[in-house]
């Protein structure tokens, strides 16, 4: 199988791919893996990962860069129906439209929109909360379980570092959220495609078994 | 609930780890990756490498180590140490850093801390700040560089101010009076860094006992706590301070 790493000059991708490379050598998975930007190689994957960090309109404006990018995507996802994994501002792009800096439109897969977090009052210990919500935090986990939330357990967490959040409309595609401040969706999906607030490739075990859960899931 | 973090730090010269009491007369402790990956299997929830002679002497040892570091380590990488422009930074994310650094050289140049956050998102751009006690600043607390060396003649809370309103993602605060020490953090001085930025505050120098992590959050509310020698030298695990933090109501992660 061929899995691709969207590369569209969003920071390092060293970490995304280390990650699921261990995974796929962890559990004799038969994968190889490609950080690209190339359209072709893209169309020639069989699963996409879209990584993400920085500021949406920042990420928004390196897709566009490279041309037809976004629309291949629309295609590859939404018509050719590809798994697809989102993370962080990679879930985020998945949304309709994002308040960060300016209003910048995103794929509208999910209904919605990235909004920042509202980081009122104190935590449990008296401490203002601090943003970026940045760390590691744990999920409440829907009873609709996703394939990709297998064997993961509500103790278990994960590494977490965003200041904007998804403001869901639709709270069925929700399949798992932490708590800062308020409720934040921390694992949204629908059909083939699936957007993981947190980055699994830094959350330790508890990210490995979350990656082998995606590579695995049979659709 | 969003956990305290415990990070484990190693300074590294030449490509090999050391901790120093003041930053003088340095021991050797190991090599870096490896030490990295320990730390990250007993439950360390981030790794930070500052590489403390780099202001002043060649650093690219420390690419090979961060290279290695990230293909076997799966939580947070903080490298700092020596960072002066864009395309140093630049070069230690591409290595496998999560997180970079600055110190010295956003005294000089205050415009890297715009430069890299706007480049790289303000997630990955961490402001440390070496701080010593100074009766004449406002805040009572001076910002120095080049490992306390040099004086600069800013009060501490102007800076960490300036750098959050340019983008620093997060604040690691040492203080170099309480540094190598084992006394303790400085609580005065981290409470009052903490009070004064939205962003995410590191307490760091002078942790001695687990108690002193749970002291610099309850009483000073840092948002993650840094330790070096004692978690080296083995005087205290990992483990033994988040077991102490979570029997004082400080919520962690557990280790595996």
């Amino acid at each position: 199988m061929k899995l691709v790493i969207i590369d569209y000059g969003s920071g390092n991708l060293k970490s995304v791919e280390n990650a699921f490379q261990n995974s796929v050598k962890d559990n004799n998975l038969n994968f190889n893996i490609e950080v690209t930007s190339e359209l072709k190689t893209i169309i020639n994957s069989d699963l996409i990962i879209l990584p993400g960090v920085g500021a949406f309109p920042d990420c928004k404006e390196g897709l566009k860069k490279n041309q037809g990018l976004t629309e291949m995507l629309i295609d590859q996802v939404i018509v050719k129906y590809k798994p697809f994994l989102g993370i962080c501002v990679g879930m985020q792009l998945m949304a309709e439209y994002s308040l960060e800096k300016s209003n910048t439109r995103g794929f509208g897969w999910f209904k919605g929109s990235i909004e920042k977090i509202n980081n009122v009052g104190k935590d449990y210990l008296g401490r203002n909360y601090k943003i970026p919500h940045m760390g590691w935090n744990n999920l409440e986990i829907s009873e609709k379980k996703h394939p990709i939330l297998k064997n993961i357990t509500e103790k278990e967490q994960f590494y977490f570092v965003h200041s904007y959040y998804l403001n869901t409309k639709e709270k069925s595609e929700v399949y798992a959220s932490t708590n800062y401040s308020h409720k934040i969706p921390a694992v949204i999906a629908k059909d083939n495609y699936v957007g993981v607030q947190f980055h699994p490739e830094k959350s330790s075990y508890s990210g490995q078994k979350i990656i082998s859960n995606w590579l695995n899931w049979k659709m | 609930m969003l956990s305290t973090r415990v990070i484990a730090c190693l300074d590294v010269h030449n490509g090999r780890t050391v901790k120093g009491i003041n930053f003088v007369n340095l021991q050797d402790a190991g090599d870096p990756a490896e030490q990295a990956r320990i730390y990250s299997k007993v439950g360390a929830d981030e790794i930070c490498f500052l590489d403390i002679t780099a202001t002043n002497e060649k650093r690219r040892a420390m690419f090979d180590v961060i290279s290695k570091t990230a293909e076997l380590c799966f939580v947070p990488l903080t490298v700092g140490g020596g960072v002066k422009n864009v395309s140093d930074f630049r070069d230690l994310l591409n290595c496998g850093a999560d997180k970079v650094s600055i110190n010295s050289s956003a005294v000089y140049n205050p415009q890297l801390i715009k430069q890299t956050s706007d480049k790289f998102g303000n997630q990955c751009v961490v402001l440390a700040v070496d701080a010593i006690d100074n009766i004449n600043m406002v805040s009572g607390y001076e910002v120095t560089t080049h490992g306390g060396r040099n004086k600069t003649d800013i009060d501490v809370i102007d800076w960490v101010k300036k750098g959050v309103k340019n983008g620093a993602g997060e604040i690691l605060l040492t203080s170099m009076s309480a540094d190598g020490t084992k006394k303790g953090y400085n609580l005065n001085l981290t409470k009052l860094v903490s009070e004064n930025v939205s962003v995410p505050v590191i307490a760091s120098g002078g942790a001695g006992h687990p108690q002193d992590m749970v002291d610099v959050v309850l009483k000073a509310g840092a948002s993650a706590v840094l330790a070096a020698s004692i978690f080296h030298f083995g005087i205290y695990s990992i483990s033994s301070v988040k077991k102490e933090m979570a029997n004082n109501g400080i919520h962690i992660r557990d280790c595996e």
